[in-house]
């Protein structure tokens, strides 16, 4: 049953159909979410005591910077699909999400540092989330810059999806590796891992924000994908006859 | 084998890496002190881009010539062949860079008891190097070089830090030994992956 659905999903057409289907409640809920996660977080979720209203962009900041990873595992979850059962669908949704994913990398990295600059006192340190964050950013900007560059779709797709593989399996190494940099280094002056534990009341717009973002991007991948899916399949009759159909 | 008897092949990374590791005295200011303690660094950057800089041509004449044809033709795995073009492309840059850091080494004033540990550093960094650069030539064959140094620099990272750390910790006079075995670590397991992914992106120019 699910492996049925599995296939049939695989197929752009049906995709197209199912996905038109289920949009308007994804981009409903999406708004909502968010909406509600947001306004609760800027207006209504008390100041803290020692930043004061400063912290609030950690609503936008450290959804924004999660979802930067989560994006990319997903495009690497793709990226095996597509090399392993060469299914055409995965290369498009990988290709679709990687706008998205630098887009939240680089608004956590402009977020941090306009959230740096009062708290700390600086625009940027090196310490070792920001620049694993940064590194992030960049391997984002090797996978685009890959993928713009060939233009056989299907084969960029496939040597996009070859270098996600590679970056799930090194981004951990990275990860680690700025880690211990930074102990060789010298120990930071403030840390952001070692956060005060948050009051339920701070902690809860923030869960809605971070299940808004990510319906968020549910929704955004959706909309890249359709187009994506559009253009590509641009020659086949159920494009045309669609189009035709409406107008 | 061609590439050896074209002396320009193995003498270009080698001149290439003097020039930058010289660049920094000059921008930087002779200072004894400075430079030995900046010297992990810029040995480490300057081998990097070194082996970049050749890395674009470890596919790209083969391609041209038919030769990559053969590849997939011939009755041995492909794997083992691409893993034969890493291992020549390590012979004509990495090693020649091993040789010059030597002279670097000297130059910027590192101290001798740091050679070792500088040497065990590049012979794992460099190796991991041409795997991952093949990985980069191959996805961007018949692109600009430019290209490939993008898709590779990034990745580049944790052997860039290792590399400098197993120096840098050496200096110090603190063991460098975990160091070197995450080097080879990520060596060992990048021989079968990296050219199991090289030749999967090879095989892209043939569809």
């Amino acid at each position: 049953m699910i492996k049925k659905w599995l296939i049939e999903m695989g197929s752009p057409p049906l995709f197209y159909k199912w996905s038109t289907k289920i949009l308007p409640w994804l981009f409903i809920s999406a708004i909502l979410i968010l909406g509600i996660g947001l306004f609760w977080g800027l207006l209504f979720a008390p100041t803290d005591y020692k930043q004061g209203d400063v912290y609030r962009i950690l609503y936008i900041h450290v959804p924004s910077a999660i979802l930067g990873q989560s994006i990319f595992m997903f495009m690497a979850f793709c990226g095996f699909i597509n090399v392993i059962w060469r299914a055409k669908i995965s290369g498009m949704m990988l290709k679709s999400a990687a706008p998205i994913g630098v887009s939240f990398t680089l608004l956590a990295l402009v977020t941090g540092s306009i959230w740096g600059k009062p708290t700390w006192g600086t625009w940027w340190v090196w310490d070792a989330r920001l620049t694993s964050t940064l590194i992030l950013f960049f391997i984002y900007a090797a996978l685009i810059g890959l993928h713009s560059t060939i233009e056989d779709k299907t084969k960029a797709d496939r040597a996009v999806s070859i270098l996600s593989i590679v970056g799930l399996a090194i981004i951990p190494v990275i990860k680690k590796s700025v880690d211990w940099w930074q102990t060789l280094h010298q120990p930071s002056t403030f840390t952001i891992t070692s956060s005060p534990s948050m009051s339920p009341d701070m902690y809860q717009p923030l869960l809605l924000c971070l299940i808004g973002f990510y319906l968020f991007f549910a929704l955004l991948l959706t909309l890249n994908l359709r187009n994506e899916i559009l253009e590509r399949e641009r020659t086949k009759n159920w494009v045309k006859q669609l189009l035709g159909g409406a107008g | 084998m061609i590439a050896f008897r074209r002396s320009s092949t193995y003498i270009t990374p080698l001149i290439f890496f003097l020039i930058v590791v010289t660049f920094f005295p000059l921008a930087l200011g002779p200072q004894e002190s400075l430079l030995s303690s900046l010297a992990p660094g810029v040995i480490w950057i300057a081998a990097l881009l070194a082996s970049l800089l050749a890395v674009e041509t470890i596919f790209s004449e083969d391609f041209r010539d038919g030769t990559l044809d053969d590849f997939f033709i011939s009755l041995e795995p492909s794997f083992i062949l691409v893993f034969a073009k890493v291992t020549i492309h390590w012979l004509i840059t990495g090693l020649p860079i091993l040789v010059a850091s030597s002279i670097a080494a000297i130059i910027l004033y590192l101290p001798l008891d740091s050679f070792i540990p500088m040497l065990l550093s590049l012979l794992l960094g460099t190796s991991f190097m041409s795997l991952l650069g093949a990985l980069g030539a191959a996805l961007a064959l018949g692109k600009s070089a430019i290209l490939s140094a993008i898709i590779v620099l990034p990745f580049s990272v944790p052997t860039l830090l290792m590399g400098t750390s197993v120096i840098t910790s050496s200096l110090n006079n603190q063991d460098f030994s975990g160091f070197l075995m995450i080097m080879g670590a990520m060596l060992a397991l990048g021989i079968p992956g990296l050219c199991l992914l090289t030749v999967e992106a090879l095989l892209l120019n043939y569809e």
